[in-house]
């Protein structure tokens, strides 16, 4: 390397941590969306058959998956909040310059990285709510999982917690791939096809369980 | 018969402290082949001579005319007015240092960001002026000239939303300028030297995949591939250097 020429200089400085940190954030991402579709699929089940997602829901507490896999997602939540929260604005300055921003410049990929923001805040509180009030009612049923989605304004918190959750994990692997470079230019304009495809396929299944549970009666 | 259109126009002369930021508005009716170059010129000619605003070539090569139209930074020079509504917003970019009106300095930017990336040609072996040019393959010259045709008009930088949240962020045309010497196989630099410029989040690793920068980039730079590349060899680097230890 050369010397240094100017007082502004800060290629001295070694930044290990950045890149793991980056790198934290992309794989804690890529598990979370995985086990989020995976988990839609066996939750969705139900549609077919309460018995289907019983028998599901019983081989992962017989082999201790939900157990210990639920408390380990839950820190796998937290962990890549506070990762991605690296890049989020907490000031009110940054949060109205980037919304200024992104009115004026009129720019999808600008605005979905907004909705990923606010999406993630909302995901935050209510996907604690959710893990939390599954996790301390263990074993998991489609008849309690019924009553608890026909009891008070639960069906209204699945309502708003299920686009918020595709949404925000949709947009999140398109970013990844565009990011990391595993999709080109010339594949963008599909990628963001295909990801908006499937994401409205899983607010989909999602919807029509939701409808199951709310008929399902014991 | 021609449309009239009305250009809404930021002014502001930070040098007058008399002066204060508003819009101003004016009329022209649209003649063929229209750009906001011409636009300017005319109403710098035929209604307010004190229009600040930055040209040199009025072909999209020296960079100089970028401004907000409409919400995106553009080249004035390159925007022809038969593609924009009757109603036109001028700004001048953000980021950087505001001239007056609409023009903006961003040779300072540019200048300090070259040095922070050290943009030239890093080797230990003594210049000779007499010798032959060192030859290189034709692919590897072509990429290298694919990268070097950035004008720097710094519309992929105002175009940031990292750029606008943290002002230290090198944007694309500076890891793009970085990029452009990590595949010059005249330049010595380890990647261990390159992770140490742009593998932080001032560089690389800052940048949130907005992607803004490659849509709005009027030169088509390569900017969405050039910095996911960046981010793969420079992830690579840092989990090398995270192990090492």
């Amino acid at each position: 390397m050369s010397v240094p020429l100017t007082a502004n200089h800060k290629s001295l400085q070694c930044h290990r941590w950045d890149g793991v940190l980056d790198w934290a954030q992309m794989l804690s991402g890529a598990g979370l969306i995985t086990f989020m579709w995976m988990h839609m699929i066996l939750v969705a089940s139900v549609v077919l058959s309460p018995n289907i997602m019983n028998a599901i829901a019983e081989f992962f507490e017989a082999t201790g998956m939900a157990q210990v896999g639920g408390p380990l997602i839950f820190l796998l939540f937290l962990a890549h909040f506070a990762l991605a929260a690296r890049k989020i604005p907490f000031r009110l300055e940054g949060q109205k310059t980037i919304w200024e921003h992104a009115k004026l410049l009129h720019h999808t990929d600008t605005w979905l990285w907004v909705v990923q923001v606010v999406s993630a805040m909302i995901i935050l509180v209510m996907g604690a709510i959710h893990m939390w009030v599954v996790l301390s009612d263990l074993p998991i049923t489609a008849l309690k999982s019924a009553a608890r989605i026909q009891s008070g304004a639960w069906i209204y918190f699945y309502l708003l917690l299920l686009p918020l959750v595709e949404l925000h994990v949709g947009i999140g692997l398109y970013r990844i791939a565009v990011k990391w470079g595993f999709v080109q230019r010339t594949g963008r304009k599909g990628l963001k096809r295909g990801e908006n495809l499937l994401t409205l396929i899983f607010i989909s299944i999602g919807v029509i369980t939701l409808i199951r549970f709310w008929f399902l009666k014991g | 018969m021609a449309r009239e259109l009305k250009f809404n126009i930021f002014r502001y002369n930070p040098q007058d402290p008399e002066s204060t930021p508003h819009m101003e508005s004016f009329v022209l009716e649209e003649t063929d082949a229209m750009t906001l170059f011409i636009v300017l010129n005319r109403i710098r000619e035929e209604q307010d001579p004190s229009l600040q605003f930055d040209f040199c070539c009025r072909a999209g090569i020296c960079g100089s005319c970028g401004m907000v139209v409409n919400g995106r930074p553009s080249l004035a020079c390159h925007t022809k007015t038969r593609d924009l509504p009757d109603e036109i917003t001028l700004l001048p970019l953000p980021v950087y240092q505001l001239v007056g009106d609409l023009s903006v300095d961003t040779g300072s930017w540019f200048r300090e960001l070259y040095d922070t990336v050290e943009s030239w040609i890093h080797t230990k072996k003594a210049f000779d002026p007499t010798a032959p040019e060192e030859r290189m393959e034709n692919e590897v010259a072509e990429a290298i000239y694919e990268l070097d045709r950035c004008v720097e008009c710094g519309c992929c930088v105002a175009a940031c939303g990292t750029a606008r949240l943290r002002p230290d962020f090198l944007g694309a045309a500076g890891l793009n300028r970085v990029g452009r010497f990590l595949i010059d196989p005249r330049d010595e630099r380890t990647e261990q030297d390159y992770y140490q410029v742009i593998g932080n989040d001032m560089g690389i690793f800052g940048c949130m995949g907005l992607l803004a920068c490659e849509d709005v980039c009027p030169k088509h730079m390569p900017l969405q591939d050039q910095l996911g590349f960046l981010r793969k060899k420079m992830g690579i680097t840092a989990l090398k250097t995270f192990f090492k230890k």
